[in-house]
């Protein structure tokens, strides 16, 4: 254990260290995010918010030439 | 459906016209303002890629040699044409997802005058002569004063849209318009601290010198490219893209995934510029091995992109401004997989120092931030005058002509860059050099031609594209000034009444 | 409390800090140590700050935009070494605010151009490179020959770069200190009190556009370019002694 704490303070070994913790922590938030079920259901629900203000509805496909 | 309890809570009691509900016509003034800059800032580009191919256009005036000129034209496509498009779709979206009123109006309006005020005399101060020296931040002193309080006006502006938003959530686009802020923040400040030679003197010279300067300024420099020209870029593409496809981002999930990771990685790889330069070994090591990580965000975000559309390919058919959208993404995807291959030491060994690397940023530039500004802005502009656009067959040429203009110049970079290169590294049986430098400047003549033809074509797209929003934005224009004199005459006349 | 990414979407603030602790880490873990660690410059002989004509030369370097198409790096490869000279050495810059290594050759790399010309071919192709290289792409300078030097806030300007690290004197105990680290007659040169003399003298002394009757921007040019990259006599080095700071 005090070997351990040794090698983490040593700053030779920062890079091991810092790619450990980015890497855990990526990791972490993949888990976090792609594992729970209702959890991804309840994200995904965010995709909507643009269309909650939706434009007057005709909608502009053409140009004003193609109006009859 | 969760879509509909968020919307319940959001939706105001009485329906307002969003042209009244939102601040628009600060968004209009940045959106117009963008075009005038996309022309001024692509017709200098051209220019000075003329210059190159015949020097004699540099006419021997001072104000127009290529060398005060070049800055010119970064400067107006980053921050004029790229700036001013940023903060209008900003401004829109933030409105438009929070469903809230922009805070301060007035505020708002000191952003727009303060930012193009600094890019106008930014521009006229390089032909004069002044510059820091430090590229794309070469704004004197006082101007770079001025945009720190710009941004700060900017920022304020921003949070305080999302503190009073009446939708709980922030969307995804919001998260990188506000890294972009905060980042841009950063940088300017730390990459512009300078001493004045006086209090009148448009000159400075830069806190840091040499080695520590170089990594100071390529740590903005790169991040100039990673936050003002990619996260927010992303920002307007996750908004825009899911509105003119009427579908939602493929992934929420990704997004997030998406965001932090770009937001992280984006900030190490600057050193990237600097490879086998008097910098220490292990900074550019380790910009190097971030820039390859930094291939799986970047390729995440493309691909939400692109598979919004999954399952409505047909539109690309008949909707040009999609067209723009996704060509937009697939540049995106191509030059954030040149780059981390460009930044191995040994590749870049030879593309260093040579055109490849003006191939490669302007296969971001045109290809990635100014067609995702085209697409955004023929989306935003008929939206914001509540129109029609008055051609969309024009849109159509004007993605043709972009493309191909934008494949010229990157094919002809490519050869140019490559091929002096490796010139420059042969060798004859003796061991000598083969080619001396002049050489290698008459073989670049070819490419240097087509290169200003590619640019040429991308810029009279813009030209058309300038054309075409003048004549849809005009007739609406005309009208509301002509029922506004209408009410005050008829104010007047009961006045006197 | 449960930790969910909904926190952080739903709290503006909270969005703003995190994001400005994940952009920090990346630059502070590559900028900050430069600062502090010794090998990032090593130690060499002969590398002094310019003279007052060198600096406002330089001036000159960066108010054209040279830097938009010369570089100031020699890279460590064969070709380049065979072209320009020894690899640059971060010493080599370590007094430039700000550093002008560039990032495009669509000209030659200038870190050793100091020498390799005379004064007569840098005026000539400076006024019209195509009189000299034929096939130059360069765009001419003739008004760097017209203008005279502007120099009465030189010593305002040293000032600046003082307050910014270069060891300009301006006083005796400074003076002395720059004696002891650069020799008497460099030492002289970087007295901010004498600059404008220093300045006048050089240019005189030089007489580096060929006009001795008035000091122009063409010789503060022509005398930056000519000392560029001449500061540090290699051959009192071994060949693997400046590895280690790579």
């Amino acid at each position: 254990m005090a070997d351990l704490w040794l090698w983490i303070t040593d700053l030779g070994n920062s890079k091991i260290v810092a790619l450990l913790l980015f890497f855990s922590t990526f990791v972490g938030i993949l888990i976090y995010l792609f594992s729970s079920r209702s959890r991804s259901d309840r994200l995904e629900s965010y995709r909507y918010i643009p269309f909650d203000d939706e434009d007057t509805p005709e909608q502009r496909d053409q140009d004003r030439k193609d109006r009859p | 459906m969760a879509q509909s309890s968020t919307a319940d809570a959001a939706r105001p009691s009485a329906p307002v016209a969003p042209s009244e509900q939102y601040n628009y016509a600060i968004v209009k003034k940045f959106a117009i303002m963008s075009l005038v800059w996309g022309v001024l800032g692509m017709g200098v580009g051209v220019y000075i890629a003329a210059q190159l191919a015949f020097p004699f256009l540099n006419f021997d005036i001072a104000q127009i040699s290529f060398g005060r000129f070049r800055p010119v034209h970064t400067t107006l496509v980053i921050f004029g044409f790229g700036g001013n498009a940023l903060f209008a779709t900003s401004y829109y979206v933030v409105q438009r997802t929070c469903q809230t009123r922009l805070f301060g109006t007035r505020l708002a309006e000191f952003t727009f005058w303060g930012w193009n005020a600094a890019v106008f005399l930014g521009a006229i101060t390089y032909m004069a002569g002044f510059t820091q020296g430090r590229e794309y931040a070469e704004f004197t002193w006082q101007i770079d004063i001025l945009i720190t309080v710009v941004w700060v006006a900017y920022f304020l502006v921003y949070l305080m849209t999302l503190l009073r938003r009446t939708q709980p959530h922030i969307y995804v686009a919001n998260w990188f318009f506000m890294a972009f802020i905060l980042a841009t923040a950063i940088l300017h400040i730390f990459n512009n601290l300078a001493v004045p030679v006086s209090l009148f003197s448009l000159e400075s010279y830069s806190l840091f010198s040499g080695v520590q300067d170089a990594m100071t300024q390529w740590w903005y420099g790169h991040n100039a490219v990673g936050f003002f020209l990619t996260a927010a870029f992303l920002g307007m593409m996750y908004y825009f893209v899911p509105k003119q496809a009427g579908r939602p981002i493929y992934s929420y999930r990704l997004s997030i995934v998406h965001f932090w990771a770009l937001v992280f990685l984006y900030m190490w790889v600057g050193a990237h510029h600097l490879h086998w330069t008097a910098l220490p070994d292990w900074v550019t090591t380790l910009s190097a091995t971030f820039s390859i990580l930094l291939l799986l965000p970047s390729w995440g975000g493309m691909i939400n992109g692109v598979m919004t559309l999954s399952g409505a390919w047909d539109k690309l058919r008949t909707d040009p401004i999609m067209l723009f959208m996704i060509t937009s993404l697939s540049f995106y995807g191509m030059a954030t997989f040149e780059g981390p291959m460009m930044s191995l030491k040994s590749v870049n060994a030879l593309s260093h120092y040579t055109d490849w690397t003006v191939g490669h940023v302007h296969s971001g530039a045109l290809g990635w931030v100014a067609m995702i500004t085209f697409g955004s802005l023929y989306h935003l502009i008929p939206r914001l005058w509540d129109t029609k656009l008055y051609s969309i067959r024009l849109v159509y040429v004007h993605f043709f002509l972009a493309t191909i203009g934008i494949v010229l110049y990157i094919v002809a970079m490519w050869v140019a860059g490559i091929g002096q290169g490796l010139m420059l590294r042969a060798f004859d049986e003796f061991g000598n050099l083969s080619y001396t430098f002049i050489e290698t400047v008459v073989f670049l003549h070819q490419p240097y031609v087509v290169r200003a033809l590619g640019g040429g074509l991308f810029l009279a797209g813009m030209l058309l594209m300038a054309f075409n929003i003048y004549k849809t934005v005009m007739p609406v224009h005309r009208a509301l000034k002509a029922a506004e004199s209408r009410t005050a005459g008829g104010a007047t006349a009961t006045a006197r009444a | 409390m449960k930790m969910k990414h909904e926190t952080i979407e739903t709290n503006a603030g909270l969005l703003v800090i995190l994001t400005l602790i994940v952009i920090s880490i990346g630059g502070l873990v590559e900028i900050v140590p430069l600062f502090y660690i010794d090998d990032t410059v090593e130690e060499v002989d002969g590398v002094r700050p310019y003279t007052p004509l060198e600096q406002r030369g330089r001036d000159i370097y960066v108010r054209e935009g040279c830097y938009n198409c010369h570089s100031q790096m020699v890279r460590p490869f064969r070709d380049e070494m065979l072209r320009y000279g020894h690899y640059s050495l971060a010493a080599e810059s370590m007094y430039d605010h700000p550093f002008q290594w560039g990032s495009k050759r669509t000209g030659p790399d200038l870190a050793r151009v100091g020498g390799k010309y005379s004064n007569e071919w840098h005026v000539r192709h400076l006024i019209d490179p195509k009189s000299v290289v034929p096939e130059s792409i360069m765009p001419g300078y003739p008004w760097l020959a017209r203008r005279d030097l502007a120099y009465d806030d030189i010593e305002r300007r040293m000032r600046a770069l003082r307050r910014v690290g270069v060891p300009y004197s301006i006083n005796e105990e400074e003076y002395q200190a720059n004696v002891e680290r650069f020799g008497e007659q460099t030492a002289r040169m970087l007295h901010i009190d004498d600059a404008r003399e220093n300045l006048e003298a050089q240019a005189r002394r030089g007489n580096y556009d060929g006009d001795p009757s008035r000091i122009t921007e063409m010789d503060a040019m022509v005398a930056y370019l000519q000392m560029l990259g001449t500061l540090v006599d290699f051959s009192q080095y071994d060949e693997g002694y400046f590895v280690e700071f790579r």
